[in-house]
Formats: C-alpha cells, sequence, structure tokens
C-alpha cells in the first residue's frame, strides 16, 4: 500500500519513464510477494522439524515479542508455536541491549508482552527497573534453578558455554591451557584475543568478579593485558581471527564456531577448546526469556515460554544452532562437549543487572581498550 | 517562516531528549570529560574524525574537479559510479574489507598467488581511517561536483581574458565558488565519522561512541552525559562550519550554464587512473568480496553445500519496504529542510540559521539514540503518539530527523543560487508567489534538490538503527535481514542481500539523480 502511494507521488515529480519503470516494478513485487502467502496447514522448513501436524485454527490472541535473537534462529520456533497452538506472534528483531533500552524507554506502556535476550545482563537490567512480571512456578520449576533469575523474573531456554577458540595451524593440542587464569603465562604471550566490549563477555566477567572479587578479577585481566592480549569487538571476529590464523586463541562462546565451520567448511582452521569443568572459563551462559509487567496476555505468553522449554524446541537449538538444551531431558548433539551440570549450580546469574558499572570500570582501566 | 519553525523543533526531539535525560540523572558532563577516563576516547574520536574530514574533502574535491570540469574518460560513467559507496552500511564495509584483506580472504588468496605472504592486518587507526574516508568522500564528491557543473564558463574565461592562466583562473575563480559545497561536505563527513558505531567497532579502534554502547545499560546516566558531549563536539563543528561558509559568499548566474572542461593532455591518463583507483577501492573491492560472500567463495573452491536460508519472496519484500521508505524519506527530507534553508538563504534570518544548526548537528547523533528519543516521545505524547506509534510515518519521520542534515546543505546552496535579480523581474512581470517558486525556483534549484534527495535516499537505504526499533512490527528491511545474517554467519545469504541493496540504491539514485543531469 505504502508503496504504491509513494511510488504514484514519485509519478508527479519524476518523468513518465523511471515512473513507469518503478511503478512495474512495484507492481511485479507486490504479485511476487502475494504468490508466496498461501495458508498452508502443515509447516515446512525447519519449522516442520519441532511440529509436523496439521495447525490449529487462528485464535484472536497476538504475542508482541521482543527478540534479542534472531530471526534465523528463533523464526522457525514462533512459527510453530503459531501453527500448533493458533496465537499469533507479532516480533521485533534486535540486538538484545537495543531491546532492552527500548523497552526500558518504553516502560509500562510498552507493547511487548515477551522479551527474549541473548544473555542475562539485559534481562537484568530490566529486573532491576521492576518491568519484568514474576513468572508462573511451574515454568520456573522446568529448569535447574541456577538457570532462573531469583525473583522468578526469566528463565533460561538455551546455553552457550564459554570456550576458548583457537588456530589448528598454530597451536598444538597439547600446550591448550586447562583454565582461564594460565593464559597470564609466558607461554600465550600475545597470542590471545578477548571480546573486551562483548555483551557476553561482560556477563562473564562480572561472574569472575562475583566469585573471586573484584581485585582478583582485575588482577587477571591487568595480566591478560600486560602478556599481549588484544581485544576484539566481538565472538565472532575472534572466532574468524582464529579460523584465518590471526590469532592463535580467544575467549568466546561454543556455538561461534560450529557455525563458522558449517559455513566455511575446511578453509576455517579454528576448533573449540574446553576448559576444566570447574574452571570458570567454562561457565555455561544461558539466554533468558520474560514477560513484561506491561503485558495483558500473560497466559498466552506463559504458553510461548513453556513451549520454548519444551522437548522438540530444546531438540531444534541443539540441532540447529549446536546450542545446549537445559529443559525437557533432551541431550546435546553429538560433537559438544558433555557437560556436567552439577558444576554449574554455583554460579548467580542475579548479579549480572547490577553488575556492569563495576565490570566496564575494570575492562576500562585495564587498557586493554588502547590498542 | 512557520513550516522552518515547525521542522526545526520536529529536528530538535532527539536533542530535547538528549538534555532531559541528562538534566534527571546524576552523572555530569563535565566532570567526566575532564576525569580522564573518557579522554583518550574522545581525544581519538577527534583525531580521527578530522583526518577522515580532510582526506574525503581532498579525494572528493579532486574527483569532482576531475568529473565536472575536465575532459576525462568516461566522465558520465564516473559521475555515477563515484557516487556509490554511500551505500555500503558501514558495518558491511569494514566487514568486506577485514574478510577480504586477511588470511582466507579473497584479497589475500589473489596476493597469496603472487608470493606475498602476509597482507597487513587491517585494524585500529589506520582501518577506520582507511574505511571510513572510502566510504565518506561522495559527501563531498556530489555536492562539489553538482555546484562545479553550475559555474558558468563566462566568469572563468573573464578571468582568462584579463590575463590568468588556467590554473590561477580556476584558483581565483572557481574555487571560492565551490568552497562552502567543500566545507559542507567536510562537515557531514566529521559528523558522519564521530557518530560512526560500525566500522569503528570492527576495526577495533575505541572510540567515544564505543563509550557510549558499553555504557548504555551499565550506566544510562553516563551514557546519556557522553552523547551530550558528542553533541557538543558536533555544535562545535557546525559553528566553525558556518563561520568559514559566511566568509566565502557565492554569486551565481542563472541558467543551465556553458561548461568550460580543462583539457587534461597527457595527464588524462593520470586522471583516469585516479578515478580508477578510488572507484576500486571503495567501490569495486566490497562488491567484490559481496559477490565472495554471496557464491560462498565457490570461485576458490570453497563449497558447503548448505541449504539458502532466504526465498525470493524475502528478498522482494526486504527490498519493496527498503525502497518505498527511502523514496518517501528522500522526498520528504527535502520538503522539510526547503522552508528552512529559503529562511537562511534567502531572508538571512536569526531563527533560520539557528534551525540550520539544529538540523546539522542532529547528524552526529547516533541512529539509536534518535530511536530512543523518538519511542519517548510518542509515548508521553497521549493522542498523537498513540496515532503514531508503529506507524510508517513515525518511521519516515525519524530518518528524516537523522538524515536531514544530508538535504540542507545542497538545499542552501541551490537556494542561494537563484539570482534574486531573476526574481525581482519576475515579481516586476506579475507572477505571483506560487508561480514564481513553481516556474523560476524550483526548475532553478532542481539540481541541488535533487542532489539532496539523493545523499538522503542512499543513507536510508542503509540505515540500522532505527529500522530496528522503529518500524512496524513485521516490516523487515534489506538492512536489518543482512545484519541479523551476518550476525549468525549466514553469510552467502547477507551476501546476496548486500549485492541486491548496492544494485538498488545505484539504480535509484542514477534514474532519480543522475541520468536527470544536464551532463554533457
Amino acid at each position: 500500500m505504502v508503496v504504491t502511494a509513494i511510488v504514484s507521488g514519485v509519478t508527479k515529480s519524476t518523468n513518465s519513464r523511471t515512473a513507469r519503470a518503478l511503478a512495474l516494478l512495484a507492481a511485479l513485487a507486490l504479485v511476487a510477494t502475494s504468490c508466496g502467502a498461501d495458508d498452508a496447514a502443515t509447516l515446512e522448513g525447519p519449522a516442520a522439524d519441532i511440529y509436523a501436524g496439521t495447525c490449529a485454527d487462528a485464535t484472536d490472541t497476538t504475542i508482541t515479542v521482543y527478540s534479542g535473537r534472531s530471526e534465523e534462529l528463533v523464526g522457525p520456533v514462533f512459527d510453530a508455536f503459531t501453527c500448533e497452538t493458533g496465537h499469533a506472534i507479532a516480533p521485533r528483531w534486535g540486538g538484545s541491549t537495543d531491546m532492552a533500552l527500548l523497552l526500558g524507554e518504553e516502560g509500562e506502556r510498552s507493547a511487548a508482552d515477551v522479551f527474549l535476550s541473548r544473555s542475562p545482563g539485559p534481562v537484568g537490567f530490566l529486573e532491576g527497573k521492576g518491568l519484568l512480571a514474576p513468572l508462573d512456578a511451574d515454568l520456573l520449576d522446568l529448569v535447574d534453578s541456577s538457570f532462573a533469575s531469583d525473583e522468578g523474573t526469566w528463565v533460561g531456554f538455551s546455553g552457550r558455554q564459554r570456550v576458548a577458540v583457537y588456530s589448528t595451524d598454530t597451536v598444538e593440542p597439547g600446550e591448550l591451557p586447562a583454565s582461564v587464569f594460565d593464559l597470564t603465562g609466558e607461554a600465550w604471550r600475545d597470542r590471545v584475543a578477548i571480546p573486551a566490549t562483548n555483551g557476553s563477555f561482560a556477563d562473564w566477567f562480572t561472574v569472575l568478579r562475583e566469585q573471586f572479587g573484584n581485585d582478583a578479577a582485575a588482577t587477571w585481566l591487568n595480566d591478560m593485558v600486560a602478556n599481549g592480549a588484544r581485544s576484539y569487538p566481538n565472538n565472532r571476529s575472534i572466532v574468524e581471527a582464529a579460523g584465518r590464523g590471526e590469532i592463535d586463541l580467544g575467549l568466546v562462546n561454543h556455538y561461534y564456531n560450529y557455525q563458522e565451520a558449517a559455513a566455511l567448511g575446511d578453509s576455517h582452521r579454528a576448533a573449540n577448546h574446553g576448559f576444566a569443568n570447574n574452571d570458570i572459563g567454562a561457565l555455561l551462559m544461558v539466554s533468558a526469556a520474560s514477560i513484561t509487567s506491561s503485558s495483558n496476555n500473560v497466559e498466552a505468553s506463559t504458553q510461548l515460554l513453556t513451549y520454548l522449554l519444551s522437548e522438540p524446541v530444546q531438540q531444534y537449538f541443539t540441532t540447529t544452532t549446536f546450542e545446549y538444551p537445559i529443559a525437557a531431558g533432551v541431550d546435546a548433539i553429538d560433537g559438544l562437549a558433555p557437560l556436567d551440570a552439577a558444576a554449574f549450580g554455583s554460579i548467580d546469574f542475579n548479579s549480572l543487572g547490577g553488575g556492569f558499572e563495576e565490570t566496564n570500570a575494570i575492562i576500562e582501566a585495564s587498557g586493554i581498550l588502547n590498542q | 517562516m512557520v513550516a522552518a519553525v515547525i521542522g526545526a523543533i520536529g529536528f530538535a526531539f532527539p536533542a530535547g531528549y538528549v538534555l532531559w535525560r541528562n538534566i534527571t540523572a546524576e552523572a555530569d558532563a563535565l566532570d567526566l570529560v575532564f576525569s580522564g577516563r573518557i579522554g583518550a576516547p574522545l581525544w581519538r574520536s577527534l583525531k580521527l574524525a578530522v583526518a577522515v574530514s580532510v582526506t574525503a574533502g581532498a579525494i572528493g574535491t579532486g574527483l569532482a574537479w576531475l568529473v565536472a570540469r575536465t575532459d576525462i574518460a568516461f566522465a558520465r560513467f564516473w559521475y555515477g559510479a563515484l557516487a556509490v559507496p554511500l551505500v555500503f552500511p558501514s558495518f558491511i564495509g569494514a566487514a568486506a574489507f577485514i574478510r577480504a584483506m586477511n588470511p582466507g580472504g579473497i584479497a589475500n588468496d589473489l596476493l597469496g598467488s603472487f608470493g606475498v605472504d602476509q597482507t597487513p592486518e587491517l585494524r585500529g587507526f589506520v582501518g577506520a581511517w582507511l574505511v571510513l574516508s572510502l566510504f565518506t568522500y561522495p559527501y563531498v564528491f556530489m555536492p562539489v561536483a553538482a555546484r562545479l557543473r553550475q559555474i558558468p564558463a563566462s566568469l572563468e574565461e573573464s578571468a582568462r581574458l584579463l590575463g590568468d592562466s588556467s590554473a590561477t583562473a580556476f584558483r581565483r575563480v572557481v574555487l571560492p565558488q565551490v568552497m562552502p559545497s567543500i566545507g559542507a561536505g567536510m562537515l557531514l563527513v566529521f559528523l558522519y565519522a564521530i557518530s560512526d558505531f560500525g566500522a569503528v567497532k570492527l576495526m577495533r579502534y575505541d572510540t567515544l561512541t564505543r563509550a557510549i554502547e558499553t555504557n548504555y545499560l551499565a550506566r544510562p546516566d553516563v551514557a546519556f552525559a557522553l552523547s551530550l558531549v558528542l553533541m557538543g563536539l558536533a555544535a562545535v563543528a557546525v559553528g566553525g562550519e558556518h563561520l568559514f561558509s559566511r566568509s566565502h559568499a557565492v554569486t551565481v548566474d542563472s541558467r543551465a550554464p556553458r561548461l568550460r572542461r580543462t583539457e587534461l593532455g597527457r595527464g588524462r591518463f593520470v586522471a583516469l587512473l585516479a578515478a580508477a583507483s578510488v572507484f576500486a577501492l571503495a567501490t569495486l573491492a566490497p562488491i567484490v568480496a559481496l559477490v565472495d560472500w554471496a557464491t560462498a567463495g565457490r570461485f576458490r573452491g570453497v563449497d558447503t553445500g548448505r541449504p539458502l536460508r532466504i526465498d525470493t519472496g524475502d528478498v522482494t519484500e526486504a527490498t519493496i519496504n527498503t525502497v518505498g521508505v527511502s523514496l518517501a524519506t528522500a522526498l520528504f527530507a527535502v520538503l522539510a529542510v526547503l522552508p528552512i534553508a529559503i529562511l537562511v538563504g534567502r531572508f538571512r534570518s536569526r531563527p533560520g540559521g539557528i534551525a540550520h544548526g539544529i538540523v546539522l548537528a542532529s547528524f552526529a547523533l547516533p541512529g539509536i539514540l534518535i530511536a530512543l528519543a523518538l519511542r519517548f516521545w510518542t509515548l508521553r505524547t497521549g493522542v498523537v503518539g498513540a496515532w503514531l506509534a508503529d506507524t510508517h510515518a513515525l518511521l519516515i519521520f525519524a530518518y528524516v530527523v537523522r538524515f536531514g542534515s544530508l538535504a540542507i546543505g545542497v538545499t542552501l546552496i541551490a537556494v542561494r543560487s537563484v539570482p534574486p535579480t531573476v526574481r525581482d523581474a519576475a515579481r516586476t512581470l506579475g507572477a505571483n508567489r506560487l508561480r514564481r517558486l513553481t516556474s523560476l525556483d524550483l526548475p532553478l534549484m532542481r539540481g541541488g534538490l535533487m542532489a539532496g534527495a539523493g545523499l538522503v535516499l542512499l543513507s536510508t537505504m542503509k540505515e540500522l538503527p532505527i529500522s530496528l526499533l522503529i518500524a512496524p512490527i513485521g516490516f523487515p528491511t534489506l538492512t536489518t535481514r543482512i545484519f541479523f545474517l551476518f550476525e549468525e554467519a549466514f553469510v552467502t545469504e547477507a551476501g546476496v542481500l548486500a549485492l541486491v541493496l548496492v544494485a538498488c540504491s545505484f539504480a535509484l539514485t542514477w534514474a532519480l539523480v543522475l541520468r536527470r543531469s544536464d551532463l554533457t
């Protein structure tokens, strides 16, 4: 509609040849899109792996979701949910931090019902502002209590493990470290990269601070810098840099290397190395789901969050996105290092929301950004 | 007058928001600046912005002169082709360079086959400077080339008759006439460089925008105080440019001028080489990198056989959305800044000057701040806000605020280039205000207005943060799709969509701006 109006607007101001070409383009495009939209009773593509049955009749419920996880990964889950329950989903896609800021700005007037975050930090931020509704106890019980907020405002729905990615060309498997604390040693001088400004690193570093104290955390980071560690903008750029031999080893979330390998095949020359299971370097980070306090759609939203923790969706997360399932007794796919769940029970993610200020101060003071 | 005031108020929304946030928060912007914690990033932002604007100014002006005033081969082609780099979102441009230059990339493979083992690692100041200069010089090139084509040969010929050499005549007669365009273009480059998130981040160059970004969640008050610093920096730059352009008055003749083209002689080859090298680095190289992604490196024997995650429907939908809102934005942006430009250019009004400054300085604000500001205001203005929320109108308004600054410089020059004598004559002949506007002002200003619209169009097509936060739900654009595909390592799909974006941008610029120019 908008396009047609605009094209006709343009018609008046430009000469007719351009206008005709544009109008034709728009018309063709409209035809093309309308052809694609037939109401299939069953799903196709990745969504069909989650739900293969026939679709339920549409209800008049629409759940508005602000998703910090991308359409490419979560889109099929939403499609399956809509097909199975009949509830429509209106998703706004964006970065987790941006979405949290937007929700913070919208406050009690937000149209959003559900917020999905890549990591606990952004939900912690909203929890701190009192903008998240307490979740249903049955929903919280679906995961280990360490994967949900103490205040019950968010629940984890998939896990990413912190690992070291290393260049298979320049690093011998025998020299790989057992702990992140080994990386400050001479053996790793000028070889290591960390994503110092990245959200998931900040989350991880905040947990490190909580466990070992500010002084120990700052000492570790300062020693890393003194040892020639470099900062990259995010996990992906580190995995890429390791894959092409630019760096020897980097601290990242585990699943990027699987994605890069899937995308680049043999030309990607990097592999994951897991730190010892009880090492802080092997922390399991969760992506988090929450319901806003402004939602007047709590029942359907709870249904959606429960769906995220159901067996087929947990299976989808591990097979398609190489993440760790954390509910419904689903096992991680072959090739993912097995997790020792007990080792993660003591982590307190609740410090994350308010803990960033100190984390940022330590990171900035370390000088790693001034390279 | 009224239109100009309304326009200025619209543009002042984000600044008002940042001020409001600062007033209601604890952090003190001044304290922060002198605290040393952000001194280093602030200094780096400045250093980068100055270096980039000087480089882009030199490249843009040089190329504009070659294309508009010399007998360089394929002038018409260069006129369009050299404007293309504006279409690359800076995160794509930087990523393309990094991926191509570094091991495993196409440039590295290519150099490797010539026996060069190690391409220099592109990063830090040099990386950010290179990428930003290459992708922003069109901000200077486009208006300067447009201006150069307006300056009639008669002035230059008079100077020649009075005994000046060709070069002297250019320096004494032509250059002063284009100085305001160069200044305006360099200002835009400067503002772009201090507000860029994408390229500096990927190049790992720690600037003020990074400090703002990492503080949003951790300490929002600090982030907003830093944004205020950014606005202050922008205001200083705008003020400086204002003084500069005031000292260069523009006198212009009317009608389609006869152009004087310098014959380059043997220099023609050098000129061609210069234009071709810039084109190769700033346009061809990223396109080759994108094609390489789009084909998943298949030409280099990398094959993964993974099914594609997007279909034709996805591509068409995103393309239509992008083209539609961008065209509308370009149109409204010119309409919004025209009254302000008329106030400033024709009546030299002080309120007009302030409005002009506000519009320009908005360009230094990161898109995400503009998006948050509009959310903030629409949710707090009752009926109007509720009526606007989640509409295409709000999205277009946000884009206009973000990019109106790109149109105002050329529009102002266009307004000034209508000679008062001609307008007086028309008035004497009894033409009313409307008639004068439609049959005199608009035709004479057309080139400038179109160039302004073109700049807005190209930038809107690649805009990311506003598109993510303000677009109505279920309204994907090319950049939002590219962003996520890229994030999830679906590089092939990202490459395909990025190529579509580049192709559309070029086709539109060609159809609406370049093809209509009277380039001979």
